[in-house]
């Protein structure tokens, strides 16, 4: 059982703050993945929880109790390093077997159990090794073998497969998760890349210049992002975002952007959702599967043209033109032949988001 | 780039390896004269031009270790006869060896001044690479306040000749009573060759990545025992190649041994030359005195020749 909790954490480097008011609660068990671009903070999360960073306000608790005031080593909490840092030095039986000659443990014990995580691991061959002769995959797991042993209160990684290569990237991230299922430590996992953040997480936390913008499961992060950035951040391609002109029509609301001739055609429900927002300044923000496109006009659907296709194997990215502005939209692949082509588009009212240009939140308009 | 070699390639190569020979005869070249001169009949030492093929003599090195007295008739047959390989040897030179009442042989200075070499130069270049290596761990790990000004001023220590403070620190010395004593040696040399240590030092461990230490302090273990169990074997091969400097420095060091020493804590540098004096020069044993000299240097570099050369935590971590 293992609960942490950040409360009003503050952390400065000289004039610049890191950390602005972090409020975070992880239960026992968790797989949280703190993602943001670099220098967001996350890192600097990362290793205040460890205790490799002071904070300069606010608690860390651990079960209930404040520790941040603790050393590394009193706060019973392992890291995997991006760099891996196993000692050159030691043997990878060496390595693994270090946390636990930390302890008062026996040889018998500590051999016991430094075999039975490298069975668990797949790595019972490699115990004899110098560090410096694994391969990037097997270091990681060495890596995860040494955190591991101790069976620590909580496990923290600090993007573990961020120097590795896609192929294996992915693989590792599978492991990870396997791995965390079978064990069930509470993890913080800290990552710039959305596609680890969305399949390894149970939360994910986003956090931007210091300060969090949503926490959330992959799927209530991905379908509800609470602004733009998140709207932005999250998802691959990229959500489209254009300042939009809302206007009522005889039947329905009309949505323009990019001072287009003609605008994209919702329901009336967008009105009274839009809450006494319809006249200001807002985003509408569509993710690519959101752009509907057909070959033929029909009810609601605006002729525009195509500029660009990316085939992405199993589907096509394609960017409209719409007024000044472009839309990209996802395609079943090879159905746009090219650029240059007239399609007709509308925007799935379900898949729409709409936010307030000058915060930036989202005003949670749900069709 | 080809994997055939050019024949401009294989050219080049074999005028490189000239030039490596050369260098490494013009290097070596004292090396072999001293070695030579120390194996040399007396009478071919210094023989123009010199003497190459020869019969190699052990009578340099009886000589170096025993106190020796001119004769002046050759000894009577039964004395020659009586004496042991080594005593003939010099009754060959129109020498005897000094003997006290008892038939004592007396021994010369050297021993005791090779003794006091060794003392002086392991003990100074440990304190020398320890401090050393401390203080460049703190400069290199924490924040320390006016840090540059801090090394510039350690630095500074070197940047003048220091002889120019000899007389200074003779007066000194000799004031608080450190002349010709060990520790007074001890303490110039330590201070001489910190500000080196630390810098050098300072370089090697800015090397060693500080994630291993917080995989340490995360893994259970205080900052002290992260610095004994991970940066110092981290540090090894700096800490070699600081202490092979810093032991030649102190090893050869001849100015300040000369001034501040005359018996009891006097190195073997000023007491090698000296023996020019007492009686005829004899080239042979001033040679053989510095060829043993020499090896100290020569095996204390030899046996941390691996620490020297490994590059030990090439490869473990990925940045």
């Amino acid at each position: 059982m293992t609960q942490i909790e950040l409360r009003g954490v503050q952390k400065f480097f000289g004039a610049v703050q890191v950390i602005k008011d972090l409020n975070l609660k992880i239960s026992d068990n968790e797989f949280i993945v703190l993602l943001g671009q670099s220098g967001c903070g996350k890192t600097t999360t990362l290793r205040a929880i460890a205790g490799l960073e002071t904070i300069d306000e606010g608690d860390i608790l651990i079960d209930g109790k404040p520790i941040q005031h603790l050393k590394a080593a009193d706060r019973d909490i392992a890291m995997v390093f991006q760099s891996f840092s196993l000692y050159p030095h030691m043997s990878v039986y060496e390595n693994i077997a270090f946390p636990l000659r930390a302890t008062r443990k026996s040889k018998s014990e500590i051999d016991q159990e430094v075999r039975s995580v490298a069975k668990t691991l797949q790595i019972s061959d490699l115990l004899g090794k110098k560090p410096s002769a694994l391969s990037g995959g097997d270091m990681q797991r060495v890596a995860i073998g040494r955190a591991l042993v101790r069976r620590p209160k909580a496990m923290l990684m600090d993007e573990p497969i961020g120097a590795l290569d896609a192929k294996l990237r992915e693989e590792m991230r599978a492991e990870i998760k396997r791995l965390h299922i079978k064990q069930g430590s509470t993890t913080i996992y800290v990552t710039h890349d959305q596609i680890e953040a969305m399949s390894l997480a149970d939360r994910i936390v986003i956090m931007h210049e210091g300060v969090l913008q949503q926490v959330g499961s992959p799927d209530e992060v991905y379908s509800h992002p609470a602004n733009l950035f998140v709207a932005q951040f999250v998802g691959s391609p990229v959500m489209n975002v254009a300042d939009a002109a809302v206007a009522e029509t005889a039947s329905s609301v009309s949505v323009t952007v990019g001072e287009a001739a003609a605008g994209f055609e919702f329901p009336r429900a967008l009105l009274s959702k839009l809450n006494g927002h319809a006249g200001g300044q807002l985003a509408l923000g569509i993710r690519p599967e959101g752009v509907l496109i057909r070959h033929d006009a029909a009810e609601g659907f605006l002729p525009v043209e195509t500029q660009i296709v990316e085939p992405l194997g199993s589907f096509d990215i394609v960017d409209l033109k719409v007024g000044s502005k472009m839309l990209r939209a996802r395609t079943k692949s090879g159905f746009v032949s090219g650029p240059g082509e007239k399609v007709f588009a509308r925007i799935d009212p379900a898949q729409a988001h709409f936010f307030d240009t000058a915060s930036g939140k989202s005003l949670g308009v749900r069709l | 780039m080809a994997a055939v070699r050019t024949s401009s390639e294989i050219g080049f190569n074999r005028v490189a390896i000239i030039a490596v020979l050369v260098v490494t005869i013009i290097f070596l070249a004292p090396i072999y004269w001293i070695a030579s001169t120390a194996f040399k009949p007396r009478n071919l030492a210094t023989t123009i031009p010199p003497t190459v093929v020869f019969q190699p003599e052990i009578s340099p090195f009886v000589k170096l270790f025993t106190k020796r007295s001119q004769m002046r008739s050759p000894p009577s047959p039964e004395e020659y006869a009586a004496a042991p390989w080594w005593e003939r040897v010099v009754f060959d030179g129109g020498e005897k060896i000094v003997r006290d009442g008892k038939g004592q042989v007396q021994w010369s200075g050297y021993p005791s001044r090779f003794l006091n070499s060794l003392i002086i130069a392991i003990t100074s270049t440990v304190l020398a690479v320890g401090m050393g290596t401390f203080t460049a761990y703190g400069f290199s790990r924490f924040k320390v306040k006016g840090e540059a000004d801090l090394l510039f001023f350690i630095l500074s220590t070197r940047m003048l000749p220091p002889v120019v403070v000899a007389i200074p620190m003779f007066l000194m010395y000799r004031a608080v009573g450190l002349n010709d004593s060990h520790v007074g040696l001890i303490i110039l040399y330590t201070a001489f060759n910190l500000s080196f240590s630390v810098w050098l030092m300072k370089g090697f461990m800015d090397e060693i990545p500080k994630e291993y230490e917080e995989a340490a302090l995360v893994d259970g273990y205080t900052r002290m025992e992260a610095f004994f169990k991970i940066v110092l074997p981290e540090a090894a091969t700096g800490i070699a190649a600081t202490a092979v400097f810093c032991f030649i420095t102190a090893w050869n060091e001849y100015a300040f041994a000369l001034i501040m020493t005359n018996r009891r804590a006097q190195t073997a540098p000023p007491f090698i030359p000296s023996q020019v004096g007492s009686g005829l020069p004899d080239w042979t044993v001033i040679a053989a005195g510095t060829f043993l000299f020499l090896l100290p240097v020569a095996i204390f570099t030899f046996l941390l020749r691996n620490h020297l050369l490994r590059g030990m935590s090439f490869g473990a971590i990925r940045k």
